[in-house]
C-alpha cells in the first residue's frame, strides 16, 4: 500500500545510563492521511514529541526505536540506509518544525547560506544563485519580506523567525510537515500568522499533509482535522476534530476537554475540572489501561489487561467501557 | 551530601583524582610529623645522589631532599588551600550579590571584576609580594586569594541569575526573607556542587601560583615549599649538573597535585552537567 | 552607520582598557613603595655589607633619593612618575647603575616576544582542531586526548620545561643548555646565527606549546560539545544535510569564543612563561625579572611588570576588537543594533 506516513506499532525508549528504559512510545499506530491536518495532542511528558522525533527521524540515543516501523511509500524507513534516508527523505518527503525552533538556525550564518547549503546537499548541481532564487520565490509567494534571506537569525522576530523556518522546511516541497508545538513560543498576533502560513502551504500544494504536535488543544480546533490523544505513551483516542473536542468517549479524553476547553468556553458557572492525581512513571507504567490508577470510572479488568482497539466508523478508542 | 558522594563515585576520573590527592595529602600533611630530620639540617655533601642515608639525595646545601619534600607539599597545599577559601569567599561573595541585586551595584562590581581580569594577575602578585617583604605561607596564600577571585565572581555571579528567577526563591521573597536570608538559604544550597568546583580551581590554581612567584624568588619566608625547592635547584644549577633528585620529586609532585585536582573537577563535572554527544 | 557604530565600540573598549591601564599603573607606583623603609635603603643595606664605604655610601643615597624622587611628596612623585612614563622613561636599574631601565627592556623584549607568539598562536590553532576532533569523535580516542590534555595544560610550563632542559641538554645534550644563542655569537642577521637562535629556541619553544595546545583543547572540547547538542544541530540534520556539513557549523560556532580564550591565554600564561625563560636563562623579560628579583632592582621590576601589562592589556584589546567584528551575535550586542 501506498502510504504517507505511517507508524506501526511503534516503541520508542530512552536507555538511561542506569539501564533503566523510560518507555516513552509504547506500541503506537498512526497514519498520516493526504491532505489533511493531524493533531497530536497530550499532556507534556506523555510521549508525542517523541512519538514526532521517530516519525520524522530525527531521533538521537538514547532515544532508540526498539519495535515496529514508520513506513513511508511501502517501505520501513527505520531500516533505510541512513545516507539514503538524509537524501531522499529526511526534506524531501518528511519535514520538521522544531519544538525549539527559536534557536533552529544558526546563530552565524545568514538565512540566505543556509538556504544554499540545504538546496545544495539535495542538489548538488544547483548553482548559488539559482538556489537564492528558488528561495526568494518561494519567500515571496508566501508573502513574507524578502530581507529574511540577507538576515542573521538574531535581526529577526520571533514569530518572523518561526516563519522563515516553516519556509526554509519546505523549500524541497516535502510531502509531510512534522510540527512539534511550533506556536508555543510565540505570542497570540504571531500564533495566528504562523498558523495562516501553514495552511497556505496545505492550500497552496507545496505541502500533502501536516503533524501538528501540541499540548493546546484549541489551537486544534482553529486547525486540526483529524486528532489523536495520546497519554502515558500510548494512543487512548484517535478521531475527527468534532468527534474528539464536542463528543470525547475515553475518560481520559474528556477529562482533559473538561480541564483545558472550558475556560475558552463561556459557560463560567460549569467547574474547571483538574484530572486527579499525576501521569504515571514511564520507567514502570502500569498493567493495565495506563490511565486507570487516574480513572473515575475504572471496572476491575481495567487493572489487568490492557483495552483493545474499538473502532466506530472513523474513531477508535481504546478503552474497556466501550467494548 | 551522601546522595552527591554516591553520584560522583560513578565518575572514574572523580575516583582516580581523589584516591591521587589523598595520597599527595598524607605524604604532606603526616609526613613532616613522622620525619626524624630538620628540613634545614644538614644531611650530607653538596648534591648527594640518592643513598641509604638519604634516600633522595641531598641538595645544595646538602638538606635531606625527601623530607624537603614532605615539608614542601605540606607548605604547598596549605597555600593552596588559603588562597582556594579565600578566593572562593570573595568570588561567592561579589558573584552572588552582584547577581541576586542586579542593576548598579551589579554593573560595580563585574565593572571592578572585569578590571582585575583585565589586568594581568601574575603582576599584581609580584607587586604585592615584592611589597610584602615576610611572607608566610598563609600570606602566601592570602595575597594569592585576593588576586584570584574574579573568575569565581563572574561565574558565580551568572549561576546566581539564572537562579534566582527561580520560582522558590519568588515564595521565600514573598514570605518576607531577607536579602542576606535568600542568598543564603535560597541560593547558595543549589550551588554548592558548582562552588566546591569552582574551589577545586582555585586550589589548583593557588599551588601553581606558589610555585610561579617561589621560582620567581618571591616564594614563603624560611619556609620549604615545592616552588622554592624548585628555586634553590635552579639558582643553584641542579638541572645543569645533573643533580635529578633535586627537581624531579618536587616537579612530579606539583604535576601529581594539580592533575588530581583537575581529574576530580572533570569528574564532578561529567557527573553534575551531564552532556549528549554524537551517539 | 554601523561604521559610526562600530567606532563607538572601539572608543568604548578602548576607554575600558585606559581604565585598566591606569589602575595597573597606579598598582605599579604605589606596592613597591608601601615597603618598609624605602627601596633606596633596602638597597644602600646591601651595598653596605658588599663593603663600600660610608662616604661614598651616603653620596650614592642622596643620588638615588633625587633621581627616584622618593624625597618628594607622594603625590609630585605620582605627577612624576607619570610624565617620565609618557617620555619612555622607566627610570634607572639599581643593579647595572646607571643603566636605563628602558635600555635593558629593549634589548630583552625582541627575545619574548619571537618566544611568546608564535607560542601562543601555534599553540591556539593546534589546540582547537585538537579539542574539536576529540568533541566530533568521543569514545576510546576522546578519554585518552582529554585526559592527556588535562593532564599537561594544567601542571606549570616551567615544570615541563625543566624535564625536557634535563632529558634533552643535559642528560642526552641535543640541544643548548640555555640561552638565546650561542657564547661568542653575537646577534646579528646572518643565517649562521638564525641557525644557532633556531637551536636555542626548540627546547622553550616545545615546553610551552605542549602545555598551550592542551589548555585550549580543553575549552575547545568543552565548547564543541555544547554546540553539539543545539537546536541549529538538530535541525540542520532533519533537513537532511550531510554531517561534515553541520559539523563545519559546529567548529565554525565553537572557534569563535575561543577568540576570547586567545586574548585569556595571553594573561595566564604570562607567569609561566617568565619561569620558562628564566629556566632556560632565555634572555628575554622572564630572565630579567628573575635576575632583578633577586637583586632586589626595585625600577627594573616596576619596568618589567609594566611592560608585562602593556602587552597583556594590549594583546586583550585587538583580541576584543577582533572578536566584536568576527562574530555577527557579538557585533549586535555589543552595537545595540536589532
Amino acid at each position: 500500500m501506498k502510504n504517507l506516513l505511517k507508524a506501526q506499532d511503534l516503541r520508542a525508549y530512552y536507555r538511561l545510563v542506569d539501564g533503566t528504559e523510560i518507555k516513552a512510545v509504547d506500541g503506537v499506530t498512526l497514519e498520516l492521511r493526504p491532505n489533511e491536518v493531524l493533531g497530536i495532542a497530550g499532556e507534556s511528558g506523555c510521549g508525542k514529541s517523541t512519538l514526532a522525533a521517530v516519525m520524522s527521524l530525527t531521533h538521537n540515543p538514547p532515544l532508540r526505536v526498539v519495535d515496529g516501523h514508520v513506513a513511508a511509500n511501502g517501505s520501513n524507513l527505520l531500516t533505510m540506509p541512513p545516507e539514503q534516508v538524509r537524501r531522499e527523505i529526511k526534506g524531501r518527503h518528511i519535514s520538521v518544525v522544531p519544538q525549539g525552533a527559536m534557536n533552529a538556525l544558526n546563530p552565524t550564518q545568514r538565512v540566505r547560506n543556509f538556504a544554499i547549503d540545504m538546496l545544495q546537499e539535495h542538489f548538488p548541481e544547483m548553482t548559488k544563485a539559482q538556489a537564492i532564487d528558488l528561495a526568494r520565490a518561494r519567500i515571496e509567494e508566501l508573502s513574507l519580506p524578502v530581507r529574511v534571506l540577507d538576515s542573521y537569525p538574531h535581526e529577526l522576530s520571533g514569530g518572523m523567525k518561526q516563519r522563515t523556518i516553516i519556509v526554509l522546511s519546505t523549500l524541497l516541497d516535502p510531502k509531510v510537515l512534522i510540527a512539534d508545538e511550533p506556536t508555543s513560543a510565540l505570542d497570540v498576533t504571531s500564533q495566528k500568522i504562523v498558523i495562516k502560513l501553514l495552511l497556505a502551504l496545505l492550500g497552496e500544494g507545496i505541502i500533502t499533509s501536516i503533524a501538528f504536535i501540541t499540548h493546546e488543544l484549541p489551537l486544534l480546533r482553529q486547525v486540526a482535522d483529524r486528532i489523536a490523544i495520546m497519554y502515558a505513551g500510548k494512543l487512548v483516542e484517535v478521531g475527527s476534530m468534532d468527534e474528539i473536542i464536542f463528543s470525547p468517549e475515553h475518560p481520559y479524553t474528556r477529562a482533559l476537554m473538561g480541564s483545558m476547553l472550558v475556560p475558552e468556553k463561556h459557560i463560567r458557572e460549569q467547574r474547571i475540572e483538574a484530572i486527579p492525581g499525576v501521569p504515571p512513571d514511564l520507567k514502570d507504567p502500569p498493567i493495565g489501561c495506563r490511565f486507570h490508577p487516574r480513572c473515575q470510572k475504572r471496572l476491575p479488568v481495567c487493572s489487568q489487561e490492557e483495552p483493545p482497539a474499538k473502532i466506530v466508523g472513523d474513531r477508535t478508542t481504546w478503552c474497556w467501557l466501550m467494548q | 551530601m551522601g546522595e552527591v558522594l554516591i553520584l560522583v563515585l560513578r565518575s572514574r576520573r572523580f575516583i582516580i583524582g581523589a584516591v591521587l590527592f589523598l595520597a599527595v595529602l598524607t605524604f604532606g600533611v603526616i609526613g613532616p610529623r613522622v620525619a626524624d630530620r630538620d628540613p634545614f639540617q644538614m644531611a650530607g655533601g653538596l648534591f648527594d645522589p640518592p643513598s641509604d642515608k638519604a634516600i633522595l639525595g641531598t641538595d645544595n646545601l646538602g638538606r635531606d631532599v625527601f623530607v624537603q619534600l614532605m615539608y614542601g607539599t605540606g607548605t604547598s597545599l596549605l597555600i593552596g588551600c588559603v588562597a582556594g577559601v579565600v578566593a572562593t569567599t570573595i568570588g561567592v561573595t561579589v558573584g552572588t550579590i552582584a547577581g541576586f541585586k542586579g542593576g548598579f551595584i551589579d554593573e560595580l562590581l563585574m565593572g571592578v571584576t572585569n578590571i582585575l581580569i583585565t589586568i594581568p594577575s601574575i603582576v599584581v602578585l609580584i607587586l604585592l609580594s615584592v611589597a610584602i617583604k615576610s611572607r608566610s605561607a598563609v600570606v602566601m596564600g592570602v595575597i594569592i586569594g585576593v588576586t584570584s577571585w574574579p573568575w569565581t565572581a563572574r561565574a558565580v555571579r551568572a549561576q546566581t541569575s539564572s537562579l534566582k528567577i527561580r520560582e522558590h526563591v519568588d515564595l521565600a521573597r514573598i514570605s518576607g526573607y531577607t536579602t542576606a536570608e535568600l542568598i543564603v538559604k535560597e541560593i547558595l544550597p543549589y550551588m554548592l556542587s558548582y562552588i566546591f568546583m569552582a574551589f577545586i580551581l582555585q586550589f589548583s590554581g593557588g599551588i601553581t601560583n606558589e610555585a610561579t612567584l617561589s621560582m620567581l624568588g618571591l616564594g614563603p619566608f624560611q619556609t620549604i615549599s615545592l616552588g622554592v625547592m624548585l628555586h634553590w635547584a635552579l639558582l643553584w644549577e641542579a638541572v645543569r649538573t645533573g643533580a635529578w633528585w633535586a627537581f624531579v620529586p618536587p616537579v612530579l609532585f606539583l604535576a601529581v597535585t594539580s592533575f588530581s585536582l583537575m581529574l576530580i573537577n572533570a569528574g564532578m563535572d561529567e557527573v553534575f552537567n551531564p552532556r549528549l554527544r554524537k551517539s | 552607520m554601523l561604521k559610526s557604530k562600530f567606532t563607538r565600540y572601539v572608543f568604548q573598549k578602548l576607554g575600558w582598557y585606559l581604565l585598566a591601564f591606569l589602575i595597573a599603573v597606579s598598582l605599579n607606583f604605589i606596592l613597591p613603595r608601601l615597603i618598609p623603609g624605602n627601596p633606596v635603603n633596602v638597597m644602600i643595606n646591601q651595598l653596605a655589607v658588599g663593603g663600600v664605604q660610608s662616604d661614598a655610601l651616603a653620596r650614592i643615597y642622596e643620588n638615588y633619593m633625587r633621581e627616584f624622587g622618593l624625597d618628594q611628596p607622594m603625590h609630585i612623585q605620582f605627577i612624576s612618575y607619570f610624565r617620565n612614563l609618557f617620555r619612555g622613561d622607566l627610570g634607572t636599574s639599581f643593579m647595572l647603575y646607571p643603566g636605563k631601565v628602558s635600555d635593558l627592556i629593549k634589548e630583552a623584549l625582541p627575545w619574548t616576544i619571537a618566544l611568546q607568539i608564535p607560542t601562543i598562536l601555534v599553540g591556539w590553532i593546534l589546540g582547537n582542531i585538537l579539542g574539536a576532533v576529540c568533541a566530533y569523535k568521543g569514545g576510546r580516542f576522546d578519554a585518552v586526548v582529554f585526559t592527556s590534555a588535562l593532564a599537561v595544560s594544567n601542571v606549570p610550563y616551567y615544570c615541563l620545561a625543566i624535564i625536557l632542559l634535563y632529558g634533552l641538554a643535559v642528560h642526552n645534550p641535543i640541544f643548548p643548555v640555555g640561552g638565546g644563542y650561542s657564547f661568542g655569537n653575537f646577534p646579528d642577521l646572518s643565517f649562521s646565527f638564525f641557525l644557532d637562535a633556531l637551536h636555542h629556541y626548540t627546547l622553550p619553544f616545545l615546553s610551552m606549546i605542549v602545555v598551550a595546545i592542551g589548555g585550549q583543547a580543553i575549552g575547545m572540547r568543552e565548547m564543541a560539545l555544547y554546540e553539539l547538542t543545539t537546536d541549529y544541530v538538530h535541525y540542520s540534520k532533519a533537513m537532511g544535510l550531510r554531517d561534515k556539513k553541520v559539523v563545519g557549523y559546529v567548529f565554525r560556532n565553537a572557534m569563535l569564543p575561543q577568540i576570547t580564550g586567545l586574548a585569556i591565554s595571553f594573561g595566564t600564561m604570562m607567569g609561566g612563561a617568565l619561569v620558562t625563560e628564566s629556566v632556560f636563562s632565555y634572555p628575554g623579560i622572564g630572565s630579567l625579572l628573575f635576575t632583578a628579583i633577586r637583586q632586589t632592582d626595585y625600577p627594573l621590576i616596576q619596568g618589567c611588570t609594566l611592560i608585562i601589562t602593556i602587552a597583556v592589556l594590549l594583546a586583550n584589546f585587538l583580541v576584543d576588537i577582533a572578536y566584536g567584528f568576527i562574530d555577527p551575535r557579538i557585533r549586535a550586542a555589543q552595537l545595540g543594533e536589532r
